[in-house]
This record gives structure tokens, C-alpha cells and sequence, in this order.
């Protein structure tokens, strides 16, 4: 019998973070404007430089709103 | 106010510079802008879209701990209040400080009034924001 792997509809929903949760060791890499040079950004460093965190997503370079 | 911002699509850090160096409107921006080209950071914090290989518009903020605080997420089409965004991350600023009290909906700034629940206030917040 052919099994096709569904995708539970509830995974869509259930594995990202949620508000309260801890946030996961990340790092990004970055263009920085002001030093106008590639860079990295490493949660675990912000952390340890007691910052808070503010990440903006956005859907696209060289759009509109 | 001692926040990092970053700014996070899933171009790549090229079409970042590009597009910084580029677009006027963003001459003065001075917080790094982020690469998720793969959509992992997105997927993360649920707004990447699979399917457009895009991200909402989702602004998170996350405490020095490591706490995700607030979650605001917008569809592509509509852009988010940045007097709201300062808003709430003064509040958390203040509450971080101030763990016995709560901002209420119309708290803007620091020196407006908060609320300290107690049992004594169970029915009667309206007096206690007079």
C-alpha cells in the first residue's frame, strides 16, 4: 500500500515560539550600515551584554510599505 | 534606549548593502540588517512563508534573558506603527522594573498610570485608574 507522509496541519501551527518562551542561541549575518561591512549577530553575545532584543521582520529589499 | 534592532528579510547580506546604499529612505538607517535566506530564524518565530520564501511582518521583542515578551505580526500588505513598537518596549523597560505592577491599555510613557493588582482591587479597577 503506497503511504503518503501527511504533514499534520498542527505542525504549522505548534513549532514556533510562542510569547513566555525562552528564545533559542541564534546568530544572523548581517550587513551593518554604519560600519558599511558584513557582520554577525550572535544572540548568545547579546545576552551575555544584557540587551534587550528587538528583531523586525520584514518581506523584502526594494519594496514598498 | 538600549535596545539592538535588527532589521531581518531573507535576502542575503548583499542585497542588503544594496539596497541600503540605494533606496534614500534608508540613508539613515544605523541598526544591522539581517540575512535568513534559508527562512530558519523566520520559521523559528512562525512568519516565514513557505510558499513565497518570504517573511511577515513580525516584530519581536526579547528581554536581556532571552525571553520573547512580545509578538506582533502583520500580513505583507500593512506596516507597523513604530510609535506602538516604542511604546511597548518603554513599558517593558518599566515593568521590568516595577515586577508588582501591570501598564494598562492606555499607558503610553513612563509617569502614566500603572496598576498594582491586589486582591483589594478585584471589581474595582475603574476607581483604581482614576
Amino acid at each position: 500500500m503506497h503511504h503518503e507522509e501527511e504533514i499534520d496541519p498542527m505542525d504549522a501551527i505548534c513549532c514556533s515560539i510562542k510569547v513566555g518562551q525562552k528564545v533559542p542561541d541564534f546568530t544572523l549575518t548581517t550587513y551593518d550600515p554604519v560600519k558599511g561591512d558584513f557582520g554577525s549577530f550572535s544572540f548568545a553575545e547579546q545576552k551575555k551584554a544584557k540587551k534587550w532584543t528587538i528583531l523586525f521582520f520584514y518581506p523584502a529589499d526594494f519594496t514598498f510599505v | 534606549m538600549g535596545a539592538e534592532v535588527i532589521a531581518i528579510s531573507c535576502d542575503t547580506q548583499y542585497v542588503h548593502l544594496a539596497w541600503q546604499k540605494h533606496e534614500k529612505m534608508l540613508q539613515d538607517v544605523k541598526y544591522p540588517m539581517g540575512a535568513d535566506p534559508t527562512g530558519n530564524l523566520s520559521s523559528l518565530f512562525g512568519v516565514y512563508d513557505e510558499e513565497k520564501g518570504i517573511a511577515l511582518r513580525g516584530t519581536f521583542i526579547i528581554t536581556p534573558d532571552g525571553l520573547l515578551l512580545n509578538s506582533e505580526v502583520n500580513f505583507f500588505n500593512m506596516g507597523r506603527n513604530i510609535d506602538e513598537l516604542m511604546r511597548k518596549f518603554k513599558a517593558n523597560i518599566h515593568l521590568a522594573k516595577k515586577t508588582n505592577e501591570g501598564c494598562p491599555a492606555k499607558w503610553k510613557e513612563e509617569g502614566d498610570k500603572t496598576l498594582t493588582p491586589s486582591a483589594a482591587m478585584v471589581g474595582k479597577v475603574f476607581e483604581a485608574l482614576q
